[in-house]
């Protein structure tokens, strides 16, 4: 006496991060943020993905330095997620983490049919290796073009340039025209980290998987070019005042 | 870290035009519009949505539409309708954590045990097949008093409905797209796979016709846990994105049991669900999905009204049967041989509660309502007069049990007569006929 036990097949959703783990990471605390900040959002990311009938979202992580390496290698439910800390220190090998993430965007591993993937690039300098190579790799996979890609900027050091190449051109706007999510989004404190990445984990992942309601101003900025994805990103999260930013020094 | 609430929590703030401040008590949640949050006002708990100012950028209709919506009141009960728009006063507006203050507006809380739908859609909800068919007879019936209001929703997904698992009641929320229909176009397009082809292609702007279309999808998804254009032709699609999605349900779509186009078929691996669930339902009902999905697919003016909607789901409720063999539930074609959708056991023909227009089949938890013996009553599944329950001992034992209000004459099938009173339970193997006030109920094999 109960409904059938079936559901509506569903897609993976491949969620990337790629983190910065070079030696500079490790000072003011920054390591830590970007550790606290991924861990807090597991649980919104875990409803989010809980509430979605048409997707199963999969999360994995590299981290660079020196080398770049699998920090979480395996596509990991994020449910079943328990977050490893990262640790800080060597130099920024970038171009060698997109390339990891190239060979994770080819047909086989990945499947024949998903959900477009979502990349989150963080850091907080340069790259010291060849990142111009490892993003034409990765531009080259299907799968990487159509993914959502998002950077996240740490501190004023991060180059903005190098994310913007990731994120992609940003079509028919001019520069410094407030904050968009397909520009590198600049986190200057713990607290503004925190938000992106939820947001990130929580809207984004939201948008790659079940379209939300839509409304025509939005659709027109589509037309006229400000947009270049195949997915409608979300606002980013409103600037919330709040009297404890201005007082004391910042994190980092 | 939580998410950072627009309004600081614990916080009494005053608005114009209510003589107390509001206590905001908690933040509830966040979307992309807004946020909502618990709030206190003159010792009653009501829920507050404040809207992000970039959203309000978007939609410069939204507060005249708002004080259409309170002005004009809600269609039913099963809507969480606002109720007041708020606007802060100047004394509270730096209390405000955003330079722009914007304005919310004040609605009842969601009970507890209301759960989205999307658990529903997604395997993740234990309901019976009987209540899923309330909770879309109740949401066709909240649409069908929208539209007699002459009113439009516009953006009816799986997001804005809530059901109750264990009474199949609904609540309707995000009304705030709701306007006049055919009036200002709104900004507000829908929600991509519950919109209707013509407005996702932008070929026009929502209304009381693609309403049509959105519930016929809601309905659809409710009852079979999968989509109406899912079929072979998204396997052919490997990134489903945004312009797959046009393509599916707006460029090329073909209903996945489409009788004229097969192209479009549920691939039995992926698409398990919906070839589970479909023969479930009747013809009657199958036959509002055609119509809406085929012919009323380019032609909304061919799609089903939701008076046949309400019409066909609460039919469907009175056929329902339980399989003796494995005790699913059923809902077989009157007057004709069938078998269990699930086990495949012959159905045995049923005894039926006959009026002059009506037919409810014998069958524990099935309900005779006012519509049932009163030719003019309005379809109305909240209020049962009585309902077939099995004896609380011998679970073999089916009678009727008087939910109404006056005592009703049994006549016995040994010609003896009884007094059934407001409460008591008459058992149907006795029984010949009711008669109530409004119309004589007989029982017939």
């Amino acid at each position: 006496m109960a409904f059938p036990n079936v559901r509506l097949s569903n897609r993976p959703l491949h969620f990337i991060y790629l983190c910065d783990c070079s030696g500079s990471m490790a000072a003011q605390g920054k390591m830590q943020a970007l550790n606290q900040a991924i861990r807090q959002s597991l649980p919104g990311m875990g409803e989010v993905a809980r509430q979605n009938p048409e997707a199963r979202v999969l999360v994995r992580a590299v981290s660079f330095a020196d080398r770049a390496a699998w920090h979480l290698a395996e596509p990991t439910p994020v449910e079943q997620l328990e977050w490893r800390d990262l640790q800080a220190g060597g130099i920024t090998a970038m171009g060698e983490a997109l390339q990891l993430v190239a060979a994770a965007l080819q047909s086989p591993p990945m499947e024949e049919r998903a959900l477009p993937p979502v990349l989150v690039l963080i850091s907080d300098g340069q790259p010291t290796d060849d990142f111009e190579q490892g993003l034409a790799r990765l531009m080259r996979q299907p799968w990487a073009q159509k993914a959502v890609r998002l950077a996240i900027a740490m501190g004023h050091d991060a180059d903005l340039e190098v994310l913007q190449q990731f994120i992609g051109p940003e079509a028919g706007r001019g520069e410094g025209s407030g904050r968009s999510p397909r520009r590198p989004l600049q986190a200057s404190n713990a607290t503004s980290l925190a938000q992106y990445i939820q947001w990130a984990t929580t809207a984004v992942v939201g948008a790659a998987s079940m379209p939300a309601s839509r409304v025509a101003a939005a659709v027109a900025a589509d037309r006229a070019g400000m947009s270049t994805s195949n997915i409608q990103l979300p606002d980013l999260p409103p600037t919330i005042l709040d009297p404890t930013d201005d007082v004391g020094p910042l994190v980092w | 870290m939580s998410t950072s609430w627009l309004l600081p929590e614990g916080a009494q703030l005053r608005f114009q035009g209510l003589d107390q401040p509001l206590t905001i008590l908690q933040g509830l949640g966040g979307g992309t519009q807004g946020q909502v949050f618990a709030v206190e006002a003159g010792g009653e708990t009501l829920a507050l949505k404040w809207y992000l100012p970039a959203y309000l950028a978007r939609d410069q209709g939204l507060p005249q539409r708002l004080r259409q919506s309170i002005r004009l009141g809600a269609p039913n009960d099963d809507f969480l309708w606002p109720l007041a728009l708020l606007e802060p006063t100047p004394e509270s507006r730096p209390l405000i954590r955003h330079p722009e203050a914007g304005f919310g507006y004040l609605m009842g809380l969601r009970p507890p045990g209301f759960i989205g739908a999307h658990l529903h859609a997604g395997g993740r909800l234990d309901i019976s097949l009987q209540n899923v068919l309330r909770a879309c007879f109740f949401l066709a019936d909240g649409f069908h008093q929208l539209h007699l209001k002459g009113l439009c929703y516009k953006d009816i997904s799986l997001g804005n409905l809530f059901l109750e698992p264990g009474s199949g009641r609904i609540l309707i929320c995000d009304n705030d797209n709701v306007d006049i229909d055919g009036g200002d176009p709104g900004s507000v397009l829908g929600t991509p796979g519950f919109m209707a082809p013509e407005v996702l292609l932008r070929q026009s702007r929502p209304g009381a016709g693609s309403d049509l279309f959105s519930l016929a999808v809601l309905i659809f998804r409710l009852l079979t846990r999968h989509d109406p254009f899912r079929g072979r032709r998204e396997l052919a699609i490997r990134c489903l994105d945004e312009p797959a999605r046009r393509r599916l349900y707006g460029e090329e779509p073909v209903f996945i049991f489409d009788p004229e186009d097969a192209g479009n078929r549920p691939d039995p691996g992926e698409h398990a669900a919906a070839l589970v669930t479909w023969p479930i339902y009747p013809a009657a009902l199958q036959a509002l999905f055609l119509q809406t999905f085929c012919s009323g697919l380019k032609q909304p003016q061919r799609r089903a009204l939701t008076g046949q909607w309400t019409l066909a789901l609460a039919r469907c409720l009175d056929q329902r049967q339980l399989c003796p063999s494995c005790g699913q539930e059923t809902f077989p074609e009157p007057e004709q041989d069938s078998h269990c959708w699930h086990c495949g056991a012959s159905l045995p023909r049923p005894l039926r509660l006959r009026s002059g227009h009506s037919s409810i089949t014998a069958a524990a938890g099935n309900a005779l309502y006012r519509h049932h013996i009163d030719r003019l009553a309005r379809l109305d599944l909240h209020n049962p007069l009585g309902r077939v329950e099995a004896h609380p001992r011998d679970p073999a034992l089916l009678g009727l049990r008087n939910l109404s209000a006056e005592t009703w004459t049994v006549m016995l099938s040994d010609g003896r007569s009884l007094l059934l009173k407001p409460g008591k339970t008459c058992n149907l193997a006795a029984l010949q006929d009711i008669h109530t006030s409004a119309d004589t109920l007989t029982l017939q094999a």
